[in-house]
């Protein structure tokens, strides 16, 4: 019989206890669980509670990283126009975005102290007004050709690209068309799968993303190479208001509804991988969310809360083996 | 899977950790109930680190139940034409406990 002794030319430590300071590889047996235990890396894909908002509110737009980002507008009884911002632990409050009426399901891109918001409903409009953000205070940019509410987008404040949405006033309802923001607005390929409540890789750029889920509930993903959009492979879990981060080859799709789902699925350039566990609290998560494949920030809800969760990839665990 | 439920409040960073989800899945639910399932020893050392109270099923589900009344009356009060808003949630439906 092969034994530990025979292949490593060592005993495993019998112990009452777990020993400190344990080095990646090690193996004992705690005798007072009665388990054979080994310390291993192990890679997990896991959500965790963040620092709660300050101001409660559905449809929180968000963008940067996840230890510095910030949360634009949503909605409690009304069209919120609250920004805070998200250093990794807590949200701070900052100045409210100018506008008469708040927003709700922003498209917003860049970080926290460059930002760029817009297509957000108003309840009252398809709004085509555009919001930057300075570290300080914020102006308005120049306005998009065509108003929308729900659209999505990639890149930064200053080189963006927004993709789809929603407008039925002289419009068709759910858009296809697309635009890049320069300082001013060009209009580039269109999406084959016209839709509204997408999400994109927010981290992307403004000539390489990806778009993927969208209302009606799709599954439909599209790549972007800064001329046209090519159809690739779908999501597992059709959704609308769902959320996303990353690139456009290391895309994270997370949330959506309806029902409102937790379900977390990774791209890897050529298809999607759902994750064994989704968001702790299933959501709705219309408007742009912060962070990248390994490390991304949700910062809004299905009902007007004040709940984040923070996504990361790697732990180091104690793998335990129970022997009998 | 056979599930438990407790009351807690989320306090935010550190109510559940990385380690916490990477051992069991912890569900929320509308009145601060959250799903866990019945048979982890890591899932009860999580209801005590964050005190929460327990309930059974039926108590849990009446929790969730009046959430929902609630945020179903919150939209129905809303005008018809924000109702037909794409980036206004749907109403909320019912969530029946597993």
């Amino acid at each position: 019989m092969t034994t530990y002794y025979g292949l490593y030319g060592q005993k495993v430590q019998y112990l009452a206890s777990d020993p400190t300071d344990v080095q990646i590889g090690q193996v004992w047996y705690n005798s007072t669980s009665a388990t054979l235990k080994v310390r291993q890396e192990v890679t997990v894909n896991a959500w965790a509670t963040g620092g709660n908002l300050n101001n409660a509110r559905s449809g929180v737009g968000s963008a940067g990283t996840q230890t510095a980002a910030i949360g634009v507008g949503g909605f409690t009884n009304d069209y919120s126009k609250k920004v805070e911002s998200y250093n990794g632990t807590s949200w701070s409050n900052l100045t409210d975005f100018t506008s008469p009426i708040g927003r709700t399901g922003l498209a917003v891109l860049g970080s926290e102290p460059a930002t760029l918001a817009w297509s957000g409903g108003d309840g009252v409009t398809y709004p085509n007004a555009v919001f930057l953000y300075n570290g300080t205070s914020w102006t308005t940019g120049t306005n998009m050709p065509i108003g929308r509410s729900v659209a999505t987008g990639s890149g930064t404040q200053t080189s963006a690209l927004s993709a789809g949405g929603y407008n039925d006033d002289g419009q068709p309802g759910q858009l296809n068309t697309c635009f890049f923001y320069n300082g001013s607005w060009t209009s580039t390929g269109n999406l084959n799968t016209a839709r509204s409540n997408l999400a994109g890789s927010s981290g992307g750029t403004q000539t390489a993303a990806l778009v993927f889920g969208g209302q009606p509930p799709t599954t439909a993903t599209e790549s972007f190479n800064g001329t046209s959009w090519t159809s690739v492979n779908s999501l597992n879990t059709g959704r609308q208001q769902l959320a996303g981060a990353g690139t456009q080859t290391t895309a994270l799709a997370f949330g959506g509804s309806p029902p409102a789902t937790g379900a977390t699925e990774l791209w890897n350039g050529t298809s999607w991988t759902s994750n064994p566990t989704g968001l702790n609290t299933a959501r709705g998560i219309p408007g742009t969310q912060a962070g990248t494949q390994t490390a991304a920030l949700s910062a809004s809800s299905n009902y007007p809360g004040s709940a984040t969760e923070e996504w990361n990839t790697v732990l180091t665990l104690n793998k335990t083996v129970t022997v009998s | 899977m056979a599930y438990k439920y407790c009351v807690a409040e989320c306090w935010g960073k550190g109510f559940i950790t990385h380690d916490d989800s990477s051992k069991f899945q912890v569900s929320g639910f509308p009145g601060n109930v959250w799903q866990i399932p019945a048979n982890s020893q890591d899932a009860n050392l999580w209801v005590n680190k964050v005190a929460g109270s327990w309930k059974t099923k039926a108590e849990a589900q009446a929790i969730v139940d009046v959430e929902v009344t609630a945020a179903q009356a919150a939209w129905d009060a809303l005008p018809e034409e924000q109702k037909q808003q794409p980036f206004n949630r749907q109403r909320p439906t019912a969530i029946v406990l597993e």
